[in-house]
């Protein structure tokens, strides 16, 4: 492994440099010199050198230099050094995942995909203002014949301001669940997300908008925001596809020329003042019919609660979400005759639990069990006798799985998923996921 | 001064400008230097600045001890005084989150049981829930490297994974070299210069 110190790494100039000196130095009289000797004259040098630094410095200061002068106290030797580190180029990140899945009851739907290629980059412009950026490509390729999609996932400007409290404008993920804002295959137990953050809270979710943050150093952490919201329009009755999959997953607008006439605001609190545990809630709400012609006033509410707790080893979580739109009944009434009307009401909570039963630092075996409760369309506005749709039934699924961490950042998981009320859905799944 | 001096010199020079520990700028901070020192050794009436000089092997063994760790920038290193006496000593130093890096401070007294750590600055969007004092207390006291096992001693925050672990590495780190190079008795040849 290198060293990590890049301040105790000379660059190749200063190592010739230096290599002189100890030359001119020590070798004339080293054929006489012991091990202590040697040892003893090593200090000796790093002591001059740094009187040196101090000289220099000192000349520097005397001098008018422009070399910044550290907002902190330190002596002249460190007021020396060199370089701002608000500066420093773009840093660049990202992570990915492949994924092979079998359904059991349909084999020949068997996949396998690069689900998401992930890159991002981020700037610094001060101390204090910096830009964030995720570019996604799901299912590889992306054109008119091909499955894939180019997504823009985060870009945003964040300013620091004083008290632990920043701001944000851009696309923005929205603070909602355990894994939204940690979306990352790294950070989740099991080839795919869970059911309930997918189907219910629409991950990973973005909206353009405003947004302040603050942390406080009791370990509460507060999040709000205004931003855009649903579109109801984007809302396919005809089909049952993404709209009984994930009904805010299919109205969202992921700030592509998204109508933004009615605005949506969210607030967030996450308490992580005790180690090891987290326990947290947000609040989504808006408007989603945009102004636009033939859409009744509607709004979309989701909200949630959350909690992870992780004693020794145990990696223990649990969630519960519910949505609703409100103004379904006239929208519905336009929709009769089409096989997927707009539900009034979805929920879904999972229960999932995690054991390290391996790790040595950098590598680790984690088994996991999560159950999962989910409905889609719980409830539908009353429309007359005859034309309101029945609701779903409940979905519940039992996951179970290893994620193998080969390295810090790199992930090998295999999974099982068994639907209780059906047979649909039961599929095995083999993934590796990556981040860096 | 006769020209024949001017080589030494200037390779002194160049040699001292590389060992420069690189400037930590703390502008967003939630705490200066000068208060994360004061708030690690409350009772030191002052703070010496060194530069811990590494040979190759003593590099080695600092990386053997201290595990995995994450990219650093910069490590400050000072003796917290009091009087004539040591206390311990004091480290700044920057490791990487995600994205960017944290600033944090922490100390190791004479025994070598590290104190709380101090974050000094935070850069990153998600991540910040490791100032709360109660994650930043449970560096407190530990003796020694198998005392400070990420997840088994320093729990974990959900949803500020990386800022957590590469905390506790770096703060692994800091207790190795402090094993290395600044624990009383260490090879001479490994104290820090002042």
């Amino acid at each position: 492994m290198p060293f990590p110190f890049s301040a105790f790494q000379l660059p190749r100039s200063a190592s010739i440099a230096l290599l002189a000196t100890v030359l001119c130095g020590v070798l004339p009289r080293a054929y006489a010199a012991t091990q202590e000797e040697l040892e003893a004259r090593v200090q000796s040098l790093a002591e001059q050198l740094h009187v040196v630094q101090v000289e220099l410095a000192t000349l520097k200061q005397q001098r008018g230099s422009t070399t910044p002068t550290p907002e902190v106290s330190s002596t002249p030797a460190v007021a020396a050094a060199t370089p701002d580190a608000g500066s420093g180029g773009p840093t660049w990140f990202g992570y990915g995942e492949l994924n092979y899945t079998r359904p059991s009851d349909n084999t020949a739907q068997t996949t396998a995909d690069v689900a998401r290629f992930v890159v991002g980059a981020g700037y610094r412009f001060d101390e204090r203002t910096r830009f964030v950026s995720e570019l996604e490509v799901e299912h590889s390729v992306s054109s008119a014949d091909d499955p894939g999609e180019v997504e823009v996932e985060q870009a945003y400007l964040e300013r620091a301001f004083s008290g632990g409290i920043s701001g944000r404008a851009g696309l923005l993920l929205i603070p909602s669940g355990l894994l939204n804002e940690n979306h990352e295959p790294t950070r989740y137990y099991g080839v795919f997300r869970n059911f309930v953050e997918t189907s219910i809270i629409p991950t990973t979710w973005r909206e353009g908008g405003i947004a302040a943050q603050g942390n406080t150093a009791n370990g509460l952490r507060w999040d709000v925001g205004l931003t855009t919201g649903f579109d109801l329009a984007k809302w396919d009755a005809s089909s049952e596809g993404e709209g009984q999959e994930s009904p805010l997953g299919s109205i969202h607008q992921e700030l592509a020329l998204a109508h933004a006439r009615d605005l949506s605001g969210f607030a967030a609190v996450n308490y992580t003042g005790q180690p090891g545990l987290r326990l947290g809630a947000s609040l989504f709400s808006g408007g989603a019919s945009q102004g636009q012609l033939g859409l009744p006033s509607a709004n979309v509410t989701l909200w949630e609660g959350h909690a992870r707790w992780t004693p020794a080893g145990w990696d223990v979580a649990a969630l519960y979400a519910r949505g609703s739109i409100s103004g379904t009944r006239q929208i519905n009434t336009t929709l009769v005759g089409n096989p997927v009307l707009v539900p009034k009401e979805f929920f879904g909570w999972y229960v999932q639990t995690a054991y390290r039963a391996m790790d040595n630092g950098s590598s680790s075996l984690v088994p996991f069990l999560r159950y999962e409760r989910f409905n889609t369309a719980s409830d539908y506005a009353d429309i007359g006798l005859g034309l309101t749709p029945a609701a779903l039934p409940d979905r519940k699924a039992w996951t179970g799985g290893l994620n193998w961490t080969l390295a810090p950042g790199v992930v090998v998981k295999a999974d099982y998923v068994d639907f209780q009320n059906s047979p649909v859905g039961d599929r095995f799944d083999l993934g590796i996921g990556y981040q860096f | 001064m006769q020209e024949r001096e001017w080589p030494l010199l200037t390779a002194t020079a160049l040699a001292a400008a590389a060992l420069a520990p690189v400037q930590i700028v703390v502008a967003a901070e939630f705490l200066s230097i000068d208060d994360a020192q004061r708030s690690l050794f409350a009772q030191a009436e002052r703070f010496e600045e060194i530069i811990p000089v590494l040979t190759p092997a003593q590099k080695k063994a600092v990386t053997e001890l201290a595990g995995p760790q994450p990219p650093h920038r910069s490590l400050r290193v000072w003796r917290a005084m009091r009087g004539t006496s040591l206390l311990g000593h004091v480290f700044v130093d920057e490791v990487i989150g995600r994205q960017d890096f944290i600033t944090y401070a922490a100390g190791i007294d004479l025994d070598g049981r590290s104190t709380k750590v101090e974050v000094l600055a935070y850069r990153e969007s998600h991540g910040a829930e490791i100032r709360g004092a109660a994650w930043r207390e449970q560096f407190k006291g530990r003796e020694g490297l198998g005392q400070l096992r990420f997840r088994a001693d320093i729990k974990n925050i959900a949803g500020a994974t990386l800022s957590s672990e590469h905390v506790t590495q770096g703060v692994r780190w800091l207790v190795a070299l402090w094993q290395v190079t600044l624990r009383q008795g260490a090879n001479p040849a490994a104290s820090g210069s002042q």
